[in-house]
């Protein structure tokens, strides 16, 4: 009986290839990165100058999407390490998707970190002349642990997986063969074996909390230790980290709904996943929403002659229209979707999973670029381009490039590997089976 | 016919005088200010300032070339020339060569002309002087003694009711050397005040620059004298750029920061380095189980 049900566990998990619709998803994916690319080639060529970005915006999406691949990037420790570490079981099938959208997003935020600097041949110069008082710096060292961490945290509990593919004669393609066997050949589930993966597994999701808190805290402070309206906060590192827990269960959740449909995983990615989930992104919004009110309510009362110009073009000005759509989607309408339990179903789960997605990467946009509009000087002596901001196509491109990439890394993971753990979830099922 | 002619007559004369009118209104009428400096009863310069009235209200204009002349508008009485900043000033200190016109007379004209550009006509401001200059004595118990003198053919006398100010140089501005603001020059053309600023920092030996002034005088123009006196508090200046501060260069970060910084990054990355080695026990657990 358990051996049946483990064969068909197997079975179900296995990656598959691509169908045709999947196939025409990746095309389009490795298309907009390419154009992304070329884009990229010719900021090289022709320098900084053909984004919009000038005197007064120096950060504009390029930053914007830096923040919210942070943001998204933390759910790896919500899903894989709090979850984990709190005894809670349910969550198992989701700790790899989650892991997935961590690296991909934390390799991305990275990247584009590089392409927002004018010379990136120079960028060694940040370790060679970095200084360690510096945010900047810090934010460098714990990206690089945090990437670290995500490889290894998506590595251990693959290894017995990778057995099970060696172990199968249906995984007959040679090259992924290779990398199965290259990866966790030496996977021969001893006890001994699994007991330093578990214990390296407790270690990394112990690790990965204060690393994850510290990631998107430094981030945050990348803006707050400098004195300018809508970014001297002391609430920002808070803020930062709520934001960065919502986006990320938002995009779980919409990951959820892809994966489940397009490779029939629907006993494993069940129903209750989506209320349960549903129910901490409410939480999450909530969350978000207290800290949105301490971030502008507060300013706002006081009505400091830097700050009023910056919350008014916010509430009422040329970003209201930006504003009160990131608010809505990300917060509002997620929470009014999702407090009913007919809107935790997969679908309207998924449907408020990309609304806060969507609204998130605005309100990333509203985080970075309004402030830069607002300086405490004056706009004087500059051409009118330099007063507002747009970006460019060439910054569209990269954008979407990036994000484009994002979603690649995510779609090739599932192609090579199983997108839900298949012996963590043949152990639970069995011993769901003995009690 | 002849109404008509007289009609077309009519229109075209009002046109031509509406033009006129309208030419006229183009140009904005300038302002322009002459002043007469006299630092330290050793440099005498003019500073001319031009303004206009644009949209509504004064404002500065900049980029206006200007002549300064002493006694009257001629080429040998050319005394400079220079171009207004963005302050609308332009300056011209009186050079050596128009000595002997500046000993002429005990009183002096001025005349300064501006350029005629698109925007402004050619304008002409002047300022009359008599020559006149400030000295300060200073006694042990910090009395400070300002005479105003004024220069009649080869003597100088005291003038009196002149409004003066005894001040004392500090952080770019004057600072008043006790509470009273203004004094006026008594019948010796003296003020007297005495200095309660005991606590101001001076430089290393504890000098501060007195300064008493004269400004914007209808008869003498602006006038300022300096005197240098040991009475503040000795300040020796410690720079604060290399010492380790949060804000500091590179290798200048503070002892408490590196600590905490390297201790995170060594604990953080040792567990890390331990997890490594367990993937390598692990392959070695699985080489030996075969």
């Amino acid at each position: 009986m358990e051996s049946i049900a483990k064969e068909k566990i197997i079975a179900d998990l296995l990656p598959q290839q691509f169908g045709k619709k999947g196939k025409i998803w990746v095309a389009i994916l490795i298309a907009i990165s390419l154009v992304g690319l070329v884009a990229y080639a010719r900021q090289l060529q022709k320098g900084l100058v053909v984004t919009s970005m000038r005197d007064y915006v120096s950060w504009g999406i390029y930053i914007s999407n830096f923040v919210f691949f942070v943001a998204i990037s933390l759910v790896g420790s919500l899903i894989t390490a709090v979850l984990r570490l709190t005894d809670v079981h349910w969550s198992t099938p989701l700790t790899r998707i989650a892991e997935i959208i961590a690296v991909a997003a934390i390799t991305f935020a990275a990247i584009i970190i590089v392409v927002d600097m004018g010379r990136p041949d120079r960028f060694y110069n940040l370790f060679i002349h970095g200084r360690l008082q510096s945010p900047i710096i810090w934010d460098v060292i714990v990206i690089t642990t945090y990437f670290f961490i995500s490889i290894l945290l998506l590595y251990f509990p693959l290894l017995p997986d990778l057995a099970i593919f060696l172990k199968l004669k249906k995984t007959a393609n040679s090259r992924l063969r290779k990398t199965y066997s290259f990866l966790g050949s030496f996977w021969k589930n001893t006890p001994e074996q699994k007991k330093i993966a578990e214990k390296s597994i407790n270690i990394l999701c112990i690790i990965i909390i204060p690393v994850a808190f510290s990631i998107h805290t430094v981030t945050s402070w990348l803006f707050a230790t400098t004195y300018r309206p809508g970014w001297d906060s002391t609430n920002f590192g808070a803020y930062f980290i709520s934001g960065a827990f919502l986006v990320g269960a938002g995009g779980v959740v919409v990951a959820m709904y892809v994966f489940r449909k397009a490779y029939n995983l629907q006993q494993y990615i069940t129903d209750p996943h989506f209320d349960k989930m549903g129910k901490i992104l409410v939480m999450l919004a909530l969350l978000y929403l207290y800290f949105n009110i301490n971030e502008f309510l507060v300013p706002a009362f006081k009505m400091k002659k830097p700050e009023e110009e910056h919350l008014t073009g916010l509430f009422t000005g040329e970003f209201a229209p930006i504003f009160w759509f990131a608010i809505g989607t990300s917060m509002f309408l997620p929470i009014l979707i999702l407090i009913f339990k007919k809107g935790r179903k997969p679908l309207p789960a998924f449907v408020a999973g990309l609304l806060v997605v969507i609204g998130s990467w605005f309100k990333r946009y509203l985080i970075v670029t309004p402030t830069l509009l607002h300086p405490f000087l004056p706009m004087r002596d500059v051409p009118e381009s330099y007063k507002h901001y747009f970006p460019s196509w060439e910054e569209w491109a990269i954008a979407f490039g990036s994000l484009a990439g994002v979603l690649l890394i995510i779609t090739l993971f599932a192609r090579i590997f199983p997108i839900i753990p298949i012996q963590e979830t043949i152990t639970e099922t069995e011993q769901h089976e003995r009690v | 016919m002849k109404g008509y002619k007289q009609t077309v007559l009519i229109v075209v004369l009002l046109a031509f005088v509406q033009a006129k009118c309208l030419a006229q209104q183009e140009k904005n009428s300038l302002i322009l200010n002459v002043g007469y400096y006299n630092l330290n009863n050793k440099i005498q310069y003019l500073k001319a300032t031009t303004k206009a009235k644009i949209d509504g209200k004064f404002q500065l204009v900049p980029g206006i070339h200007v002549s300064f002349y002493i006694t009257d508008q001629t080429a040998p009485n050319l005394l400079g020339k220079a171009v207004t900043n963005e302050a609308g000033e332009a300056a011209v200190a009186i050079p050596a060569t128009a000595s002997n016109e500046w000993k002429k007379s005990p009183k002096q004209s001025f005349i300064v002309v501006s350029e005629a550009t698109k925007e402004y006509d050619a304008t002409t401001g002047n300022a009359d002087i008599t020559k006149a200059r400030i000295k300060i004595d200073t006694t042990a118990d910090k009395q400070i003694t300002a005479t105003l003198l004024e220069q009649t053919d080869s003597t100088w006398v005291p003038i009196a009711g002149v409004d003066m100010k005894i001040t004392v140089q500090r952080l770019g501005g004057d600072l008043d050397v006790n509470e009273t603001p203004t004094y006026t020059t008594d019948s010796l053309g003296m003020v007297n005040a005495e200095f309660k600023r005991d606590t101001l920092p001076g430089d290393e030996k504890g000098n501060l620059v007195l300064v008493a002034k004269v400004e914007e005088s209808d008869l003498f123009g602006s006038l300022t004298t300096e005197q240098t006196v040991p009475w503040g508090k000795p300040t020796t200046y410690v720079s604060e750029f290399d010492k380790k501060t949060l804000f500091a260069r590179r290798g200048k970060a503070p002892g408490w920061l590196k600590f905490m910084a390297y201790t995170i990054f060594l604990l953080v990355w040792l567990s890390l380095a331990y997890l490594v080695v367990q993937i390598w026990k692990l392959k070695k657990i699985g080489t030996q189980t075969t």
